[in-house]
């Protein structure tokens, strides 16, 4: 059976990746994780300069939920090329950057100094994030801003470009079809979906910024429903998360017409999540006699 | 650190708000020093979704157990009170910093101030103190004498009792205690607290105010509690960190000056 799955030229070794923003850049998870069941390794967002990410609190619990509003706070591309990546390179999984940025000009820019580190697999570009004021989603919800910053972004390399969908529109598909115009590998979805929740003895939302970004078993059949849709509307491999936290969860996406899943926030509850998604998924495909990811789309037309 | 299902040794209330919960430890995960804390997660299932911080109130490396002091606030610990002894619990830990790296030498005394859920870590540092000939007080306070955790403070350490209603000790806090105290008593003196934020802020100024150090241990809500997620961001002084350190690894102990108070 082969589980690897083929993007832009390059193959991940299994279907089974880490979410950004969930998982650091690896090294705070060594001591629980065994990075040999990890397919990627989607890294926190990358910005040019450093950010501090938003006022506190940031995370909130919701039913089967939490959200989010950590801002993108990350120590910017340099120092994430001097002080991270010597000990990303290291491990066994292939490393996929995440970039985001307020301008298309800082996408381009993070791209290019990433293009002179050695040990990337490739890169998700995040135009989908809620949780800051400028950039983010606001490129997110516009496919022809989507098509002219994937567009810029594949000149400038030929590593896989994922572009990073956000499930707040009205019709994902378009934005799927506009990455996929603009030279894009692969599209992963969904990123998080706006949400509030509102402390009814003080008056006022919980989180400062009033929203953040819901994520978690909540949002699985957003995501399923997302997967299914994009994977029909584009030719290109579509990447399904939110809410996996089993075996089961992925293989609904995978049956919904994935190649590859990512786990988010469940690494949060059990970090070691990834590696009995794995597990479950050979386990099915041996007993369903599926030779590989690919062939589990024949179930669902 | 490590993740592993203990076995759950005993479970027992030890005030009429505060239970007790110890745990077989897993040697593996390595030692547990006082002001750090494991994650538990309560449930199988999706809801309470994620683990929740307990900070250590004992250790014993040579029985291996260890345990939390913890109270009852929401549906998290309503579950958890439910576990029976015998029982098992999943846990990842030991995680954070600790107190006991900021008690260097050069300080006679410690006070140990304690309030709310701050009791257990407060604790399992008087006794570590204690075996080490480490001279400290422990100034314990809460709401009334019920609330009054029974926990097995070894006979060298001195416990002061603060209660709100004069029902036990003191009546006030444990600033109340502080405020009382002379020049010639905190001489060389140090502070170590963990319990509420005002708690936290007032042996803050107390200790600004007569040149000692003050060492405070910060709750803030965590999503994976190992540094990764930065959802437990808390407001530091130094512009090095941007503004920001995480409760989960660079702390839960901080130096009180580091800490932005508002
Ligand atoms: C480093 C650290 C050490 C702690 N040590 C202890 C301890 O020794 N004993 C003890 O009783 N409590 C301790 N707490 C607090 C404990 O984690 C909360 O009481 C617990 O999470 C409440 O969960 P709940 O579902 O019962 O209540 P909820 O209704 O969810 O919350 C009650 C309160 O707990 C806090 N809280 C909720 N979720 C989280 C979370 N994921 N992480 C952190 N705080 C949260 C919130 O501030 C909230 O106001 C500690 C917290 C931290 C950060
Ligand atoms: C704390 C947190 C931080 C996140 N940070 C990022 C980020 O930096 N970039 C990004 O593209 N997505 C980010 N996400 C979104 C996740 O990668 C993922 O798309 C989303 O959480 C849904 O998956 P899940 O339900 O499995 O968590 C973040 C999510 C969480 C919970
Ligand atoms: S709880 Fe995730 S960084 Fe501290």
């Amino acid at each position: 059976m082969d589980l690897s799955v083929a993007i832009g030229g390059k193959k991940l070794p299994n279907p089974v990746g880490v979410a950004s923003g969930t998982f650091g850049y690896g090294g705070e998870y060594e001591q629980l994780v065994d990075f040999a069941a990890i397919g990627a390794l989607y890294t926190k967002a990358v910005t040019l300069m450093p950010r501090p990410g938003n006022d506190i609190p940031r995370i909130v619990e919701t039913p089967s939920g939490l959200i989010n509003s950590i801002g993108l706070a990350n120590v910017g591309v340099d120092r994430f090329i001097s002080e991270k990546m010597p000990h990303c390179r290291e491990l066994p999984c292939a490393v996929v950057v995440n970039i985001a940025g307020s301008s298309a000009d800082e996408y381009a820019r993070v791209l290019e100094k990433l293009e002179t580190c050695p040990g990337i697999w490739g890169y998700e570009i995040n135009v989908s994030c809620p949780n800051v004021k400028h950039g983010g989603m606001a490129f997110g919800t516009d496919p022809a801003q989507v098509e002219r910053l994937t567009a810029d972004l594949r000149k400038r390399t030929k590593n896989p470009i994922i572009v990073k969908l956000t499930p707040n529109v009205t019709d994902i598909r378009t934005i799927a079809k506009a990455a996929q115009e603009g030279g894009a590998d692969a599209v992963s979805c969904i990123n998080t979906l706006v949400g509030m929740v509102i402390d009814v003895g003080a008056k006022k939302p919980v989180l400062p910024m009033g929203t953040g970004g819901l994520s978690g078993p909540a949002i699985r059949p957003v995501g399923v429903a997302a997967t299914y849709a994009v994977s029909r509307a584009v030719s290109i491999p579509v990447i399904g998360l939110g809410g996996i936290s089993g075996p089961l969860d992925a293989l609904q996406y995978l049956l919904a017409g994935a190649s590859a899943v990512q786990i988010g926030t469940a690494n949060f509850v059990d970090p070691t999540t990834t590696a009995r998604v794995l597990a479950g998924i050979r386990e099915f495909c041996e007993r369903e006699n599926v030779s590989c990811i690919k062939d589990l789309h024949r179930f669902i037309p | 650190m490590k993740q592993f299902i203990a076995k759950i040794l005993s479970h027992a209330s030890v005030s009429d708000c505060f239970f007790e919960l110890a745990f077989a430890w897993d040697a593996a995960a390595g030692p547990v020093l006082p002001g750090q804390f494991c994650t538990i997660r309560v449930s199988p299932y999706s809801a309470p979704l994620l683990r929740r911080p307990f900070a250590f109130s004992r250790y014993d490396e040579k029985t291996g157990v260890a345990a939390i002091a913890y109270k009852k606030r929401g549906p998290a610990t309503e579950l958890l009170s439910c576990k029976p002894a015998g029982g098992t619990i999943n846990i990842i830990g030991p995680l954070g910093n600790d107190f006991f790296r900021f008690a260097t030498a050069g300080y006679a005394h410690f006070y140990l101030v304690a309030g709310g859920t701050g009791f257990g870590p407060v604790a399992f540092l008087a006794n570590h103190c204690a075996q080490r000939n480490l001279a400290c007080t422990v100034v314990l306070g809460c709401r009334t004498r019920s609330q009054l955790p029974r926990l097995n403070l070894l006979p060298s350490v001195k416990a002061v009792v603060c209660t709100d209603d004069g029902s036990e000790g003191i009546h006030g806090t444990p600033l109340t205690y502080l405020a009382t105290l002379s020049p010639m008593q905190y001489a060389s003196s140090a502070v170590f607290s963990c319990g509420p934020a005002p708690l936290l802020a007032g042996c803050h100024e107390w200790a600004l105010a007569r040149g000692l150090s003050c060492f405070v241990s910060v709750e803030q809500v965590m999503a994976c509690g190992v540094g990764a997620c930065m959802g437990c961001a808390v407001r530091v002084t130094d512009a090095g960190a941007n503004g920001f350190a995480r409760a989960c690894t660079e702390g839960p102990v901080f130096d009180s000056r580091r800490i932005l108070w508002t």
